[in-house]
């Protein structure tokens, strides 16, 4: 397994958010976490990257402990993240955001032709490569954030709700980016509340109920389960 | 009359010029690390008693000493990050306390190690240019003016054309997000303080000869800082410097014409005003603190 969280506590302030949970993610594909409002998503994907710390548990990253390593060297080990809410950098220029992505990595030559490739990867951007990216619609923030996430060249991209706030076109866009990205061999943990979308996306599926994971299975296994039917698809 | 007011323009651009070095490095304090640096005027304060001690007592020359001014400013603003704002980092009141109690160390450093008294600094130089008839811009002051712009352009092209630059402007923009690019906070920190302390430290290097300092002249300094940042947009770079002109343009033409207390005032209700007007200073974000 690429990714491991075993027995995962975390609390803020002495209110526990995390209770124990526990997941895998393998080499390749797609791990999607579904979840109503406050069960625990980003609080997962935080503990991955070292935002939070965890109070117990472990959590390992190619067989090695990364929990409670500061977050800059979580991603010096390959993790990356899209964090909830875009987080782009509202006053530095679009390809500036994209630069930040590759702070860690030394070869200019290999960082100039992966900008060239979110270029040819998200076209918008490239037109608007010297804009405010604060100017730029919700849909071009969420490309900016995939794109600057993929220029660390990770080994696992951890994706918070990649499709709020955006219309039906534009998610359908990021579903069929994500696809790509994992084509090409980076495994995604995807955080996600709209369930139908993640489930079709995934391969496997973990269910957060407060702070606890309720089910797990293949995604297409939970996409027929009851319990999962009436409380997150809505049928 | 008119040589009168070109006078006052020519003073006010060297307030201008050493007022914008400490408001910039508090701004770029406050932007990275979310703390508000109240030891401020006293780093400017440690740089003046360095031209104090290696020019004045020990005859070295004053641009050696003003460099040396500098960084080791800097490093005192290096060794406030690692000893009070690294530990206290989830807790920026902590933080702020702790930097009053740094402002006292240094106050008390300065008057054990030099007295109370004003220490007076003989002038590096006493050479003038005249203007117009009557018009003077002396050699010291216009120092200080190239001095502060060449070291803010350098602090702009660091900030805009360097990976560094552009982790500390991330940084500023949002810590969580630049921490989950790989940019170490810490590090940025000890850079911000670095710099921001080093240009506190090298404004007091550069104004000592002509303010004769005194262990106390940090407090006129942080209350002045304090209203252009307020002015400026708090966190805005760019602002902080337009407000540091703007201020310092009002402050010498209301000292010359009224006095400097009015000034003062008028300062003072400056601020008011924008803070009504527009409560995120003039540059500020609408929504960013
Ligand atoms: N910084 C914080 N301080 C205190 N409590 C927090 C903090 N962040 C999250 N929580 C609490 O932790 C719990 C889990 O929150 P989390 O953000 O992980 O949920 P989520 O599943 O991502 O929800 P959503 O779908 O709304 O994004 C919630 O009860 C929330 O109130
Ligand atoms: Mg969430």
């Amino acid at each position: 397994m690429l990714l491991e969280l075993q027995d995962v506590h975390v609390h803020y302030n002495k209110v526990a958010a995390l209770k124990g949970v526990s997941m895998s993610v393998p080499e390749n594909g797609i791990v999607t976490i579904i979840g109503a409002n406050g069960a625990g998503k980003t609080t997962t994907l935080r503990a991955i990257s070292g935002l939070t710390r965890i109070s117990s548990g472990e959590i390992r990253f190619n067989g090695e402990r990364i929990d409670n390593l500061p977050p800059d060297k979580i991603v010096a080990r390959g993790i990356a993240q899209v964090p909830e809410g875009r987080r782009i950098f509202p006053d530095l220029t679009v390809e500036e955001n994209l630069r930040t992505g590759a702070f860690l990595r030394k070869e200019k030559s290999g960082i100039e032709s992966d900008i060239q490739e979110v270029f040819g990867r998200f076209p918008r951007l490239a037109e608007r490569r010297r804009q405010w990216a604060k100017t730029l619609s919700g849909g071009e923030q969420q490309m900016v954030a995939i794109g600057r996430a993929l220029m660390s060249k990770p080994k696992l991209l951890l994706m918070d709700e990649p499709s709020m706030g955006l219309a039906p076109v534009i998610i359908q866009e990021i579903a069929r980016i994500i696809k790509a990205i994992v084509k090409q061999g980076v495994p995604v943990v995807l955080v996600e509340q709209n369930a139908e979308l993640a489930l079709g996306l995934a391969n496997f599926a973990y269910v957060l109920e407060t702070g606890t994971v309720s089910i797990e299975g293949a995604a297409t296994e939970l996409h027929e389960n009851e319990h999962v039917k009436r409380a997150y698809l809505g049928v | 009359m008119s040589d009168l007011i070109l006078q006052t323009i020519v003073n006010a651009v060297y307030a201008a010029s050493y007022m914008s070095l400490i408001a910039v490095g508090l701004v770029l304090i406050f932007g990275v690390m979310g703390v508000i640096n109240f030891a401020h005027g006293e780093l400017y304060m440690a740089g003046a008693y360095v031209v104090v001690a290696l020019y004045a007592e020990s005859g070295m020359p004053f641009l050696v000493a003003v460099v040396l001014g500098l960084v080791f400013v800097g490093l005192l603003g290096l060794l406030m990050e690692i000893s009070l704002f690294r530990p206290l980092r989830d807790n920026p009141l902590g933080g702020l306390i702790a930097s009053i109690g740094f402002l006292l160390i240094l106050q008390t450093t300065a008057v054990l190690g030099f007295g109370v008294r004003m220490a007076h600094i003989p002038p590096p130089t006493q050479e003038k240019i005249e203007l117009l008839n009557g018009v003077v811009l002396t050699h010291q002051r216009l120092l200080v003016i190239i001095a502060s712009v060449a070291l803010l352009s350098l602090l702009y092209l660091f900030l805009h054309r360097t990976k560094y630059g552009w982790a500390m402007r991330a940084c500023a923009q949002d810590r969580e997000a630049a921490a989950l690019q790989g940019i170490s906070l810490s590090q940025v920190s000890r850079l911000a303080m670095f710099i921001g302390a080093g240009l506190a430290g090298v404004a007091g290097a550069l104004t000592a000869p002509l303010v004769s300092p005194t262990p106390y002249m940090g407090h006129s300094v942080i209350v002045t800082a304090f209203i252009i940042i307020i002015v400026g947009g708090i966190g805005q770079l760019e602002g902080a410097i337009v407000a540091a002109i703007l201020y310092a343009f009002v402050h010498t033409f209301v000292t010359t014409f009224f006095d400097g207390v009015i000034a003062d005032i008028t300062g003072l209700l400056l601020m008011l005003m924008v803070l009504v007007i527009k409560p995120t200073g003039l540059f500020g974000a609408k929504d960013r603190v």
